[in-house]
């Protein structure tokens, strides 16, 4: 079986070479022929890369130990659910994964596009299609999946238990869901300049791509900030992590995007721009898979150091390479049609934001990358961390904030003196009062009250833009409230889905705010009995147990939670030992209110029988998950607009 | 002024205003990255008050107080060593021999590292080793 998997994967590479030259050579005669051989070939990596996967799977389910990576990633004990996700677990399977859902992406826009006889969209699979020779070529010659071991071990050495976690099973695919799509609007970018195409309705078709993944992206990179919550237990969820930057860094970049893209849409402005910022959130993705894999940097999400960092590093630069050259050979192409009229204005605050986004990218990329740097510029090598990105990152992302409540209600080309009294009075106001009714709860220091500030002022600009957008409507509409929101929101999905993402947007500010300043911490041995106070809180302990679970030993610290004298819940602390490894590993209890987080954790037990217990209180910490949601509504709605095209399709 | 000198301008404070955070910020937060031998081997106190060691848990040297918590131990580069005092719980991948990464303020005095951050690389013996060839 395994001689069938390393043949699929190599058919596979000789597909991907088949399919880009097969495309170049039909573009280049104008023959219909090649482009459609071109096309099936891509298909056909799908396929293959759907049997190498299933090949995989039956023998990590099967734990057949003769697999190199069976035998490194999974154990006999390991639960059923666990040994299909370890999957993942690995750099070749993780490998193997990317190369499914790019191959997934590549049939999935030959599909969307099927009925469109346009070269373009074969161009467009063409560059899919060389990303494709990387990865199938990487898992064919360098990272191969389908080892076979000499003399297999009676049984493996066990998933790491860090993995075994419900998010760890979600969380890498729909990440990668996210970074690997980003090949579509690179495709996109790359064909229109190898044909030299002109017109605009290909940055409609980049923008719902784009948006698509993006959602997908932050979605993962919020499951990921979730998976590192509970199961890494130290009371956070985001640590400026250089695993956890490199995931940002391409969300960043595409958020910039989405927002000048409707720039070029509405005034043909910036073509270079968004074509830089695309060709940039690809590599970033690419460089962010590298990240996590090459273990170049300490992380405390990377679990791998490996050989394939230097391909990794030379596919970045011989595709960023390409990329620069094409833009600059096609120039002429990327003439903007307009001029700016005036910085206060709409263009004006979407540019700004741009400038923005895109240096936040860069002073995470520096600060991540900073030991790098640093040595190859002085000789010395320095490291930054968290307090690093706390100065640096915290006020572009504020100023950040503030504009996504200012940039929506400037008009386009010219904001005059009458618009910016009807708009920005009173959601200044609202905000100046906010931060005053914050005061005495304990926001001090600039940072927080401009946090306040910011987030009362975007929500009383969406909540005037929605009430705008009714009061328009009034006179023919007498049905009740929700009723014309959700009119509201059908007629121009697109915008306000936007507004609904800038919602989620400031609630994860808020709860970043909240869970990150007004933070509390208690730390006590405690016998059966005695108690911890921390906050409103009282937890007592009321018993230390041991069970054995499936592969692992269970202890368990049962805390009762009292608040203001009122039991409000028993929760359970554990470590559990796991049998292969030896390791322990934390096991979060949880008390969750919509107001705050009880977070208790285990630290061991005494040889009194006393049990070392640590509490944190991350208040407003369910904002930041709440936010997430709502964002995600907000890009589905946004993304449920296809009037546009169609209206475009017809004129054009 | 022109719109496009407004905007080069706009830039230009842009990236004057991120340029400062960036380098006030390298100051004040930046840490020097060595290696144990390199640390060990200075006969006078550093200027640098932030430090990053890279390094493994010296066998039978851990000592840890739960209660606290506090975890002490020394740090080893395989030639020389220098104690790490840290404040905290012991990270679940913590143990002899393991490769950790502390952050902190060095004491020259006592030869310490009081460490604010720890991070425990994964255990390697996840990864290929002790599993033998290939079959060719």
């Amino acid at each position: 079986m395994s001689e069938l998997g390393r043949l699929a994967l190599f058919l596979g590479f000789a597909c991907s070479i088949f399919a880009v030259g097969s495309i170049a050579w039909g573009l280049r005669t104008g023959y219909s022929g090649p482009l459609r051989s071109g096309r099936r070939a891509v298909w056909t990596v799908c396929a293959l890369a759907l049997l190498a996967v299933i090949l995989l799977e039956r023998a990590l389910l099967a734990r057949d130990m003769s697999y190199r990576y069976v035998a490194e990633h999974t154990s006999k004990d390991l639960p059923l659910h666990y040994a299909f996700s370890s999957l993942w677990a690995g750099q070749e399977g993780s490998l193997l994964l990317w190369l499914l859902i790019l191959s997934a992406y590549g049939s999935a826009f030959l599909f969307a596009y099927r009925k469109r006889l346009d070269p373009f969209y074969d161009a467009v699979a063409m560059v899919i299609a060389t990303v494709m020779i990387f990865f199938t070529g990487l898992l064919t010659f360098v990272s191969s999946p389908f080892r076979i071991l000499a003399t297999p071990p009676p049984d493996g050495m066990g998933l790491n238990p860090l993995l075994q976690d419900p998010g760890m099973m979600i969380h890498p695919p729909i990440l990668y869901t996210g970074y690997v799509g980003f090949i579509v609007p690179f495709g996109f970018a790359m064909a229109v300049l190898l044909l030299n195409r002109s017109g605009t309705r290909w940055i409609e078709e980049v923008r719902r791509w784009t948006l698509f993944c993006w959602g997908f992206l932050g979605v993962g990179i919020l499951l990921g900030a979730r998976w590192a919550y509970v199961e890494l237990g130290w009371g956070g969820y985001w640590g400026w992590d250089p695993v956890e930057n490199a995931s940002l860094m391409p969300w960043l970049v595409g958020t910039g995007f989405l927002h000048s893209v409707m720039i070029e849409q509405r005034r043909g402005m910036l073509k270079t721009w968004n074509i830089a910022l695309i060709a940039l959130t690809f590599e970033l993705s690419i460089f962010g898979t590298f990240l996590t894999r090459s273990g170049v940097l300490t992380s405390v999400h990377s679990f791998a150091e490996s050989n394939i960092g230097p391909w990794f590093l030379s596919f970045i630069l011989i595709s960023g390479t390409a990329a620069t050259a094409l833009i600059l050979y096609r120039k002429a192409l990327l003439e903007s049609e307009n001029r700016m009229d005036a910085m206060i204005s709409r263009e004006g605050s979407f540019l700004f934001n741009n400038v923005l986004f895109v240096a936040l990218t860069f002073a995470t990329f520096l600060g991540t990358t900073f030991p790098v740097v640093s040595e190859a510029v002085t000789g010395t090598k320095i490291s930054v961390s968290a307090p690093f990105f706390n100065r640096v990152n915290v006020p572009i992302a504020l100023a950040l904030l503030l504009l996504t409540g200012a940039g929506p209600v400037l008009s386009w080309k010219r904001a005059t003196a009458s618009v910016l009294k009807r708009n920005f009075v009173l959601p200044t106001v609202m905000g100046i009062l906010a931060a005053g009714i914050a005061m005495p709860f304990g926001a001090e220091g600039v940072y927080p009250l401009v946090c306040i500030f910011g987030a009362a002022f975007v929500v009383t600009t969406i909540v005037m833009e929605f009430a705008r957008g009714i009061q328009a409507r009034k006179s023919s509409e007498t049905a009740a409230l929700p009723a014309q929101v959700v009119h509201l929101v059908k007629k121009n999905k697109r915008r306000y889905g936007g507004y609904i993402v800038h919602t989620g947007i400031v609630l994860l500010f808020v709860g970043v705010l909240g869970s990150s300043v007004f933070q509390k911490e208690a730390h006590a041995p405690l016998k059966t009995g005695e108690a911890l106070h921390i906050g409103p809180y009282t937890l007592t302990l009321r018993g230390v147990t041991e069970r054995q679970k499936e592969n692992a030993i269970l202890t368990t610290a049962i805390l009762g939670v009292e608040r203001g004298g009122k039991l409000v819940g028993t929760e359970h602390a554990s470590k559990a030992l796991y049998s292969k490894s030896q390791q322990p590993m934390t096991e979060v209890a949880l008390h969750w209110t919509p107001a705050e987080d009880l977070y208790m954790i285990l630290g061991g037990v005494n040889e009194d029988g006393s049990a070392s217990i640590q509490a944190y209180i991350n208040p407003l910490v369910s904002l930041v998950w709440g936010g997430g949601i709502v964002m995600v509504l907000g890009t589905l709605i946004a993304l449920s607009d296809r009037m546009r095209i169609r209206r475009e399709e017809k004129a054009g | 002024m022109g719109n496009s000198t407004r905007l080069i301008v706009m830039s230009l404070v842009v990236i004057a205003a991120v340029g400062y955070l960036i380098l006030t910020g390298v100051k004040q937060t930046g840490m020097q990255y060595m290696t144990v031998t390199e640390l060990a081997g200075l006969d006078r106190a550093p200027k640098a008050e932030g430090f990053r060691l890279d390094g493994t848990v010296a066998p039978g040297s851990v000592v840890y107080d739960q209660r606290e918590p506090k975890l002490q131990f020394k740090m080893t580069d395989g030639k020389e060593n220098i104690s790490v005092v840290y404040e905290g719980l012991m990270p679940d991948a913590f143990a002899d021999g393991r490769e950790v990464v502390v952050e902190g303020s060095y004491r020259h005095a006592e030869r310490a590292i009081y460490a604010s951050k720890l991070v425990t690389k994964c255990p390697s013996k996840y990864e290929a080793k002790g599993l033998g060839k290939d079959k060719s």
